[in-house]
């Protein structure tokens, strides 16, 4: 025993070394465990129950469509989504919706309040975009680039068949795995480039019939506008435009000879001879703030207008547009001395679109007689 | 330092191998002075001779004895908490001086297994010590408070400041998801630790098992217990050490051992403390005229209408500044909080000897709280005797306990005081209480008369018999009787003119008896086996029973009610009724060579007539190892190691959650079928017969060490606990006719490392004592699975009527509670920093209201540019990564210094008290207070790059909800260190008492709560619920100053 006492004190420091040494290593093998414990790793949630409101999009080709109803079933955030398999019901591949084209996005906020044209098109810009793509947000866009030569609309004689429709499919995708949303059909509409547009047929393009007797190829829908207090000078009766009296009705065109970007307003007079109105009679309207616009030149049959189309251009309530922004409102006012001699005034208006960009005139044709402008 | 008391059977076991000869010889008279560790005569200390051990004597007062025994036998010195001495008296040594030394190696602590004393050198289990001194000097009503940051891995946070109540307790983590209330009420279902007292267990969750919504009193039973009377508390941890005390040890166990009588001649010690309670720093507030300029201000500068402007001649009370009715500034905090004298009683009588002894604890506690008409008082009488003859084959032991604890919450709920947070919140201009303002919610807050009592009587006998040496039986029974009475009277005024009584009875029982059989052998070659097989029956009940009247005739008339059915509006018997039986039984099977290789083995039977037939026995099988390499050949010349061992450990503890109406569905009597009696199944949930119980496994590897003398120690802990087959309540589509099933499917898992160090720095013999010690514990919570249908995700959404949509999501893999919620990323400074949809043009819009500079930005998850629901995020954890906690104990001479800290890291807090601070300026109409913001880092004007978003724009306050409560800028750190308490003491020189016919005088000051270091923004970070919510509504914690004194008679 002695010996090895003495061994052991020669030894002590190299044993307490040891010891040292034992005690850390086994205080890193138990740090170690926790991989040994065959925890489940975390990773993002992404549902198998992710779907969409409607898989049906029929967007209207010309303007820009914000599509679908996203549900993600709280999947966690960011989703990737890929449109994959676009093919045709009859499996041809579908590439007419890729095609890219410039378009505009917004860089900074439209407000109402830009002072002139280079204001508004300094908050956006043209960007190559294919024409049809969904965002991150799982949100299907059919561009503004998008028309009628591009992708082709649904038929015109209104059949829809499965080897003519679109069909695709959705790959949600993020770090938790993948999902996909088969069978989305894209049916879309031809373009419509103003609203209101019931006097367009929505499948040829054509003019579209009197929804009041549409088997008559001899009648026709307009666009009618309000009318409030606006008399007629013959009959002395309010000036009416409903289903069945078409006082006023107006017609959005494009004109030629213009910029390329004016909007003009043009009052015609009723018979054969169709004489244009002189704006100046309506004497009471706002011409500053009638539309978004600069530039104002007024002439005896129209007051023009340089604008930023679309009109509007978000959808965002401004001065210039109906209530909730969804579109442009004009109204046109005169007043003339009533009876009693009180001044009486009357307004007409119309809320529009415009989606395309071009020159446009808004006519208000005053179709069977002139609003009365002389004192009663 | 971590003391056991030494139970007196295994000292006995010890000292019979003491020998000494007894050969009759002659008698010399020995005399002599016992000390103890500080030099100080130790009375009391017994001395024994022969073999068997019988007593002779026992030392005086000062320390003196005088014995006549024959020559050279050998004086045993023994007495509780302090190593035997034996000291050889020769033929001619007459005279001796022995001096004691304190048990402060935790391998001669004792620990308790099953109910059976078991040296800690052979435990296997992880588990923790903590002598009844440490949670003395600073009163209080719940001891689980002094516990916080001493125990690693026990993570105690006292969110509470009421009186009576307790704040959670976890040990080792997560033990469940259950969660139930809404909003700021959401609770985390308790997993609270078994306290087992004096061998009888204890459900310490019962006051608290319903939330915030519970009924009845709510006094914890914790509450219930003087600190006074606490010898020593012992905390386990691992599955190994709790799988002997069955299923409701699943969240671990507490024991606390009393005190008990040790001096031959009686002792009378009497323990005094004067306290003062004072309430935190309160919300500032602006006053009188301040706050109206304020109003008008937010007016004019955010007004977008004249009629907005017009509106303020609408409001009197901003614009008809010379009223006299408007003109005031009242403090209303004022009046519903305040600072609180309090005092403590406490009366210890003991004595007697090993073969019998006694001791009663008279004590009065009163805490009154920082809350006006809030507070708490206990009267407690715990009397125990216990007789062991001198050959201890016999022993019997019987305890008396009598509690009663009285409280008031108000109007409040206890730890909810939500009509004093509002009331705070009022207007300064309004006039200050009187009777003119009667019918307020004030007179509610102060006049509500509200009387909670909890008596508690408990009765135990306990008895063993030694058949022969090794082979003992014993029995304990115990019976145990809680009444709980409530009566909440609302005064007329308090209500709109009709006063209201509420009446709440209830008892709970326990009738408990436990038999056990233990058999302790040693083998030639040193093999020792210890087995012990016992039994536990319980039976217990609980019934209570409300009774609500509306209109009594006068705020005279409190009761009796009854007098009128039309106004009584029911209550009747609550539905907790209980009447459970349950039996158990467990065989413990013990080995070691040499105590050097331990191998404990452990299986326990838990039935319980709550559980269905499928499960009616749940097993508890454990397992332990233990090598105590220091006994090692090639280690023990080792003169720097003390001690040193290695444990590992598994065990299981099986909780049945399946109630009976879960398993077997609730059967309603429905009316009647052709003059049949119908029963028909109740539709709320699907019964469900698979239901499994909840299942706690773990596995721990330990390794404790001494160094240098117990200069340095160390304990380290690593374990993995698995709860699986969490119970979950999943909530099902109305064509499945039903409401909702309980089903399985849960898991969690907690792995994590505890580590304890202690240090005495200073030489042994200096006059300077100094232990400093240091614990921490990390604890990882991970999400094992959730019911498979939900694919590893779950959301707990809380649309709550307050909108705090705070809702709680739960994805496998991740920390378990996690809340789900908009990202906050600062404030716009500019309306150019709004986003932009580059396809509509439109800014990042809510609720029909574009953002704009001053509004918070909150990530678009979704990136659709609309801030709605599909943007919540999973983000942060509500339950703490590190807990720990950290002591500096000072003796100098008679002077004593002791500070103790904790601390809690890494949790979210979702700091909902600023929320709604900021909130009061959502309306400057309304007639709430406001609150200077100048410290508060918000947004002021363009460009402004700020934390906090702009709140005066009251326009567009309700549309943007620019501090809407479920957003991460509310989400902060809520780590913090806490000064738990520190004590300064001094013991006055006995030669100096014994002039004042005292025994001993010690008088100290102590503090609690003294102060909390956090980066948090908010009040207190500790004071939030377990969801780590910072409920404005809540209790809050106070601060303590204390002078106390012990006197001994």
């Amino acid at each position: 025993m002695p010996q090895l006492r003495d061994y052991m004190t020669s030894n002590r420091l190299l044993r307490k070394i040891k010891a040292a040494l034992g005690v850390l290593a086994a205080g890193l093998f138990l740090l170690g465990c926790e991989k040994l414990y065959d925890l489940p790793e975390e990773k993002e949630y992404i549902s198998e129950n992710i779907n969409y409101g409607s898989k049906i999009l029929e967007p209207i080709l010309g303007r820009t469509n914000l599509m679908g109803q996203f549900n993600p079933d709280a999947s966690t955030m960011p989703l990737k989504f890929e449109i994959v398999n676009a093919r045709y019901g009859d499996g041809r591949p579908v590439t007419d919706l890729f095609q890219v084209r410039p378009t505009y996005v917004w860089i900074s906020a439209y407000d109402g309040l830009e002072t002139s044209l280079e204001e508004i098109e300094a908050k956006r810009k043209l960007e190559d975009r294919p024409l049809f793509e969904v965002r991150e947000s799982g949100q299907f866009i059919l561009w503004a680039s998008s028309d009628n030569d591009l992708i082709e609309p649904r038929p015109e004689d209104t059949t829809l068949l499965v080897q003519d429709t679109r069909f695709f499919d959705l790959k949600v995708t993020n770090t938790g795995g993948t999902v996909y949303i088969p069978d989305f059909q894209f049916v879309p509409w031809r373009e419509r480039p103003y609203s209101p547009s019931n006097d367009i047929d929505p499948y040829t393009g054509g003019v579209a019939r009197d929804p009041s007797d549409p088997e008559n190829p001899n009648k026709r829908d307009y666009i009618r506008p309000w009318l409030d207090n606006v008399i007629g000078d013959k009959s002395n009766r309010p000036l009416q435009s409903n289903n069945n009296i078409k006082d006023v009705v107006v017609y959005i065109r494009p004109f030629e000879g213009g910029n390329g970007h004016n909007l003009r307003f043009k009052f015609m007079g009723p018979g054969p001879d169709s004489s244009w109105i002189n704006p100046e009679v309506f004497n009471e309207t706002k011409w500053g703030t009638l539309v978004h616009g600069f530039n104002i030149q007024k002439t005896a049959e129209y007051v023009q207008y340089d604008v930023a189309y679309p009109i509007p251009l978000v959808n965002l309530q401004t001065p210039y547009t109906s209530s909730g922004g969804g579109s442009a409102s004009i109204e046109f006012q005169y007043s003339r001395k009533g009876f009693g001699g009180a001044l009486t005034y009357a307004s007409f208006g119309l809320d529009f679109n415009i989606f395309r960009a071009g020159d446009w005139e808004i006519v208000f044709h005053f179709r069977n007689e002139l609003p009365k402008f002389e004192d009663e | 330092m971590n003391k056991m008391k030494a139970l007196f059977t295994v000292i006995a076991a010890v000292a019979l191998l003491i020998h000494g000869s007894a050969l009759a010889q002659t008698n010399v008279t020995v005399t002599g002075n016992v000390i103890d560790e500080n030099r100080q005569p130790f009375p009391g200390v017994t001395i024994f001779v022969g073999r068997p051990l019988r007593a002779l004597t026992s030392t005086d007062d000062n320390g003196n004895f005088r014995v006549s025994v024959p020559a050279n036998t050998v004086l045993v010195f023994r007495i509780v908490g302090y190593q035997e001495r034996s000291q050889n008296v020769g033929s001619g040594r007459t005279v001796l001086r022995v001096q004691l030394a304190p048990i402060d190696n935790q391998l001669d602590e004792v620990v308790i297994r099953g109910y059976q004393p078991r040296s800690k050198e052979l435990s296997t289990g992880s588990s923790f010590g903590i002598d009844g001194d440490d949670v003395q000097d600073i009163p209080t009503a719940n001891i689980e408070q002094l516990l916080q940051g001493r125990v690693p891995g026990m993570n105690t946070q006292v969110s509470t400041g009421a009186p009576g109540f307790r704040g959670s307790t976890q040990i080792r983590g997560l033990s469940t998801v259950s969660m139930t209330g809404s909003g700021n009420q959401s609770f985390l279902q308790p997993t609270s630790p078994l306290y087992v007292i004096d061998g009888i267990p204890m459900d310490a969750d019962r006051a608290t098992e319903y939330g915030f919504q519970q009924q009845g009193p709510g006094i914890s039973p914790l509450s219930l217990i003087p600190q006074e009377d606490i010898a020593s508390i012992e905390i386990l941890k691992d599955a190994q050490a709790t799988s002997l005390y069955g299923s409701m040890a699943a969240y671990g166990v507490i024991i606390i051992t009393t005190k008990r009588g040790n001096s031959p001649i009686p002792r009378v010690r009497y323990t005094h403390n004067s306290f003062i309670r004072t309430p935190p720093k309160l919300r500032e507030t602006l006053g009188g005229n301040l706050e109206r300029q304020l109003k008008l201000q937010q007016i004019y500068g955010n007004a977008l209408t004249v009629n907005d402007i017009w509106q303020i001649s609408e409001t009197p009370f901003l614009s008809d500044s010379l009223n006299a009715y408007w003109n005031n500034s009242t403090n209303w905090q004022d009046y519903y909080y305040r600072t609180r004298y309090n005092q403590s009683h406490n009366l210890h009588i003991d004595g007697g000897d090993q073969l019998f002894n006694y001791k009663a604890n008279l004590g009065y506690f009163s805490d009154q709280g920082i809350i006006r008409n809030t507070g708490f008082t206990r009267y407690n009488a715990n009397l125990r005797m216990e007789y062991q003859p001198e050959d201890r084959r016999f022993q019997i032991i019987g305890a008396v306990t009598g509690q009663l604890g009285q409280q008031s919450v108000g109007d409040g709920i206890g730890m909810l005081q939500t009509g004093v947070a509002n009331n705070g919140l009022s207007s300064t201009l309004l006039p200050p209480p009187s009777f003119y303002q009667a019918g307020g919610s004030h007179s509610a807050v102060l006049a509500t008369d509200n009387d909670n009592a909890t008596r508690l009587i408990r009765a135990n006998l306990e008895g063993s018999y030694q058949f022969i040496e090794g082979l003992r039986a014993s029995t304990s029974l115990s019976y145990e009787y809680e009444s709980k009475t409530e009566d909440t009277f609302t005064p007329a005024a308090a209500n709109d003119q009709f006063a209201e009584v509420y009446s709440y009875n209830g008892r709970t029982t326990q009738l408990y008896n436990r038999n056990s059989l233990s058999y302790a052998k040693e083998f030639t070659g040193g093999h020792n086996i210890f087995i012990n097989f016992f039994n536990e029956f319980r039976i217990a009940g609980r019934q209570s029973a409300v009774t609500r009247n509306e209109r009594s005739p006068n705020d005279q008339l409190q009761g009796p009610i009854g007098f009128d059915g039309y106004f009584s509006r029911g209550g009747g018997l609550l539905d907790d009724y209980t009447d459970e039986r349950a039996a158990s039984f467990a065989l413990a099977a013990s080995y070691d060579f040499n105590k050097r290789y331990v191998l404990d083995l452990s299986y326990r039977l838990d039935g319980s007539s709550a559980n269905g037939f499928e499960n009616l026995y749940a097993r508890n099988p454990a397992i332990g190892l233990r090598w105590n390499f220091d006994k090692e050949p090639f280690l023990e010349g080792l003169d720097w190691l003390d001690y040193g061992a290695v444990r590992l450990s598994w065990g299981v503890n099986i909780i049945p959650t399946g109630t009976l109406e879960r398993i077997y569905g609730k059967f309603n009597i429905t009316g009647n079928y052709n003059g049949q009696q119908g029963i028909g199944l109740d539709f709320d949930q699907i019964p469900n017969p698979d239901l499994q119980p909840k299942t706690n496994t773990q596995y721990n590897v330990g390794l404790d060490f001494s160094l240098f003398n117990s200069r340095v120690e160390v304990i380290y802990d690593t374990y993995l606990k698995k709860v699986e087959n969490e119970l979950f309540e999943q909530f099902l589509p109305n064509t499945t006719g039903f409401n909702k099933i309980f089903s399985n499917g849960a898991g969690i898992a907690n792995y994590g490392h505890e580590l304890f160090v202690m240090f005495r720095p200073l030489r042994l013999d200096s006059d300077f004592k100094l232990t400093v010690s240091v614990n921490g514990a990390y604890n990882k919570d991970v999400l094992l699975s959730l019911p498979a249908h939900y694919s590893g995700q779950f959301i707990r959404y809380d649309y709550d009527p307050n909108q705090y949509n705070q809702h709680v999501i739960l994805r496998v893999g991740g920390a378990t509670l996690a809340n789900y919620l908009y990202v906050n990323e600062g404030v716009y400074a500019t309306d150019a920093d709004v986003p932009v949809d580059p396809v509509t043009g439109l800014r990042y819009q809510t609720n029909g209201q574009f953002f704009q500079a001053g509004d918070p930005m909150i990530q678009d998850a979704n990136s659709d540019y609309y801030l709605n629901d599909q943007d919540y995020q999973r983000t942060g954890n509500s339950q703490p990564l590190f807990t720990g906690g950290a002591s500096i104990m000072l003796n100098y001479k008679n002077f004593g210094f002791n500070l103790n800290g904790s601390f809690t890291g890494k949790r979210t807090i979702l700091n909902n008290a600023l929320a709604q601070r900021l909130g009061l300026m959502g309306n400057p109409f309304g007639n709430r207070v406001v609150v200077p913001l100048n410290d508060i880092d918000l947004w002021r004007q363009p460009g402004d790059q700020a934390t906090y978003p702009y709140v005066y724009d009251y326009k567009r306050f309700n549309s943007i909800r620019p501090v809407r409560f479920d957003q991460t800028l509310w989400a902060e750190d809520g780590t913090y260190f806490k000064i738990n308490s520190i004590v300064l003491s001094y013991m006055f020189e006995r030669d100096l008492v014994r002039q004042w016919g005292l025994d001993n005088l010690r008088v100290y000051i102590s503090g609690e709560n003294l102060h909390t270091f956090s980066r948090y923004t908010g009040p207190n970070p500790e004071n939030v619920t377990t969801m780590g919510r910072d409920v404005s509504e809540g209790y809050p914690v106070p601060r303590t100053y204390n002078i106390g004194l012990n006197i001994g008679f």
